[in-house]
């Protein structure tokens, strides 16, 4: 262990040596400066949280409460993929970059003539991979770095088979392609890159299989390796700065990644981090969330189980963590902390102005945190049938449990509220800096689960629950339906501005314009358009399958154009895009979504909207036509 | 001032309880900041030799790092010859 530590260090400091030493050549300052830019021109939605504080607020307002009735189909793209479409398309000078599920295929389209496909990128996988993607082969988007004087601008994916590829930006070619998981060992890539100044940080997925959690940062220019540190294990691999939770040591600072566990339990011990980034450029401090420990039978795994679960905040050019709030200790219900980061500049209640976090967790808390110390501001019940937990003191952090809804082996937990999907999973939400309020897309389901033992096997499904899932006490258990809710959110006082019901799950997120309408798409195919005030509902359209991706915008040629993926998959859809019955397969899904098959079916594509359909081809009958 | 709040109240809890295993698990009597896990009433604070021991074999344990240390490793001989040659060889 000693000579794997010195070693590990010894790579950060030869990584960030090299590093520092091409940032100077490079000019690292110039393609942040580039990115930050890019993201605050409406003609761009550069990245997949729209901006580094992942607000999924567009300053637009062509498309507004008043006449977003008028939108109709612009363009369409089908991707020729099925299953679960996760995430946006990004749109960057002019040209938009679509991502699709294994096999993980990449498209360039030419705004100007949306019919033309400008390069492809097909990579070739091992198809091993779909055995071991726990839910569906799901991918969550690309990334974008604006490229400088030596390096070219690129696009940035992940691989299923665990391979992060950059993209040449214009052409398509191939830049570098590293390994970044072996499925072998049950590890994939499903997480979309995060990019800032020029490292490309990409998370881990595999929880289900017993992964042990990791986020590793890559050089955009060369591939080499700039930092990676775990979820669990010694401080040396888990990468905790002198000064970790030193504002906050009741939340715990060394040596908990292996005293918090037995034996040698996290090496197996999960906490993979599949979910969303954000970034401060100027405390250069990045935020993402661990996941679930493995097993999600607890009785195997006496502990705490730090660092799973956790909401870290670690400085980016050395990845070290200046602060780590595990918000469900020895976790039982699978209530993987990967969830959207948003960050915003907020009044507390005192008056003070601060740097914050919120982050709506699987386990049905909301939380808020001063993102600079770490301080816990607020952790409120996102809705108030989430019965696992009375409350969060704010004083000491941890969620006072309640034993009735606890888990344990010989024992059927019933009515457990929110189910292993969580209040919220993997939806890309958004928060509107003028009305101070985040919207949420929630699932609205309870379950009930059962444990059993296990062995661990490298590679195989190292999961070790029953789970039955069904909607929440406000919707329709009887038929199926009621599973989902939309909520406006106001982090400082605890208050909900409105709250309204959905049929099914909101999976994809929710999108905000500074024209007053809040964007979702429905697992049932459908693309919403909410008033931003009240919640009315002002506008749907039927897409062609359902929709578990969340909204973008941007402007083209001076026209304001919203954008979905449609492609009904993931962990909600398993049971229609496998043909799954057993109402506690694909991890407690099935049952919960039964209804889901009478509504939609597999597809794959882009929807772009526009008001009144305007687009290139409506402008110009020329485009795209055959010239003599 | 955290840390002694949770001390005081860890004390109190203890008291009242007469013992950390009496009350059912609500994740508030804590050992230490950040270690707060108690086994639950009839369950035991270690599992291995009892009958939920999950036997665990160390080689199995082992093989993710190992495939993450081989990558890493394959990676950079990659990149070495990136820098090298101005191309990438897979």
């Amino acid at each position: 262990m000693r000579e794997t530590h010195i070693s590990r260090w010894s790579k950060v400091g030869t990584a960030l040596a090299v590093s520092s030493a091409i940032s100077m050549i490079s000019g690292t300052a110039m393609a942040n400066d580039k990115l930050v830019e890019l993201q605050q021109n409406n003609e761009n939605w550069v990245m997949q949280g729209k901006d580094f504080s992942g607000t999924h607020y567009s300053t637009q307002a062509q498309i507004n409460k008043k006449n977003v009735e008028d939108l109709r189909v612009a363009w369409s793209f089908s991707t020729g993929v099925l299953n679960g479409h996760e995430g946006a398309p990004l749109v960057v000078d002019g040209m938009m970059y679509i991502h699709t599920p294994f096999p993980n295929n990449t498209f360039a389209i030419d705004l100007d003539n949306p019919g033309d496909i400008v390069w492809e990128h097909k990579p070739k996988q091992d198809p091993a991979a779909r055995a071991v993607a726990c839910c569906d082969v799901v991918n969550r988007g690309l990334a974008y770095w604006p490229g400088d004087e030596n390096t070219p601008a690129m696009i940035v994916k992940s691989q299923l088979d665990g391979h992060v590829v950059t993209l040449n930006a214009e052409t398509g070619e191939v830049h570098w392609k590293v390994e970044n998981a072996d499925i072998s060992v049950g590890q994939t890539e499903t997480a979309a890159p995060f990019v800032a100044k020029d490292l490309v940080i990409q998370g881990s997925s595999g929880a289900e299989l017993g992964v042990r959690g990791y986020v590793t940062a890559y050089d955009i220019h060369t591939g080499e390796m700039a930092w990676r540190w775990y979820a669990t294990g010694p401080d040396s691999d888990v990468g905790l700065a002198d000064n970790f939770n030193s504002e906050n040591p009741h939340y715990g600072q060394k040596g908990l990644g292996t005293s918090t566990w037995e034996d040698d339990a996290w090496k197996i011990g999960g906490g993979t981090n599949w979910g969303w980034y954000a970034y401060d450029p100027d405390l250069n401090m990045f935020y993402y969330g661990s996941g679930n420990p493995a097993p999600w039978n607890e009785t195997m795994r006496p502990g705490d189980n730090k660092w799973t679960m956790t909401i870290w905040g670690r400085d980016l050019d050395t990845g070290l963590a200046k602060f780590g709030y595990q918000k469900t200790p020895h976790d039982e219900w699978d209530y993987a902390g990967v969830n959207v980061m948003m960050l915003s500049e907020q009044k507390d209640k005192d008056g003070k102005m601060r740097k914050l976090l919120t982050h709506p967790d699987r386990n049905g808390i909301v939380y808020t945190l001063d993102r600079e110390t770490g301080d816990l501001v607020s952790a409120n019940k996102m809705d108030d049938t989430a019965n696992w937990v009375k409350k969060v003191d704010l004083e000491t952090g941890l969620p006072i449990r309640d034993p009735e809804y606890s888990t344990r082996m010989g024992h059927r937990s019933r009515d457990v509220c929110p189910s292993a999907m969580g209040f919220h999973n993997q939806g890309f939400d958004s928060y509107d800096p003028e009305r101070e309020l985040f919207y949420l897309g929630l699932n609205h389901l309870c379950m009930d689960w059962e444990p059993f033992m296990l062995p661990y096997r490298a590679g195989q499904f190292f999961v070790g629950a029953n789970v039955w899932s069904y909607p929440g006490p406000k919707g329709d258990r009887q038929n199926g339906i009621g599973s989902g809710q939309v909520k406006a959110y106001n982090a400082i006082s605890g208050d909900f501005a409105w709250e309204k019901m959905e049929k099914f799950s909101i999976w994809g997120g929710t999108m905000v314009t500074k024209g007053g309408v809040v964007f979702y798409g429905t697992l049932d195919g459908f693309i919403k358009a909410r008033d931003a005030d009240n919640g009315d509902l002002l506008w749907k359209f039927k897409l062609p399958s359902g929709a578990i991706g969340h909204p973008m915008t941007y402007t083209h040629e001076g026209t304001q154009y919203v954008a979905i993926n449609y492609g009904v998959g993931g962990w909600p859809a398993v049971g229609l895009v496998f043909d799954l019955n057993d109402p506690s397969a694909g991890l407690g899904a099935v049952g919960a979504f039964k209804e889901l098959a009478k509504t939609t079916q597999m597809g794959g594509g882009v929807m772009v909207f526009s008001l009144d359909g305007k687009s290139p081809y409506t402008s110009d009958l020329s485009v795209g036509e055959y010239e003599m | 001032m955290k840390l002694k709040t949770i001390a005081v109240t860890c004390s109190a809890l203890m008291m009242m309880s007469g013992g950390a295993t009496v009350m059912a698990y609500d994740g508030t009597n804590c050992e230490k900041p950040g270690d707060c896990w108690e086994a639950k009433p009839g369950f035991p604070e270690k599992i291995k030799g009892t009958k939920y021991d999950p036997k665990h074999s160390e080689k199995e344990l082992n093989k993710q790092q190992t495939a993450l240390d081989e990558m890493e490793q394959r990676n950079a001989e990659r990149v070495a010859n990136f820098k090298k040659t101005g191309k990438w060889e897979y």
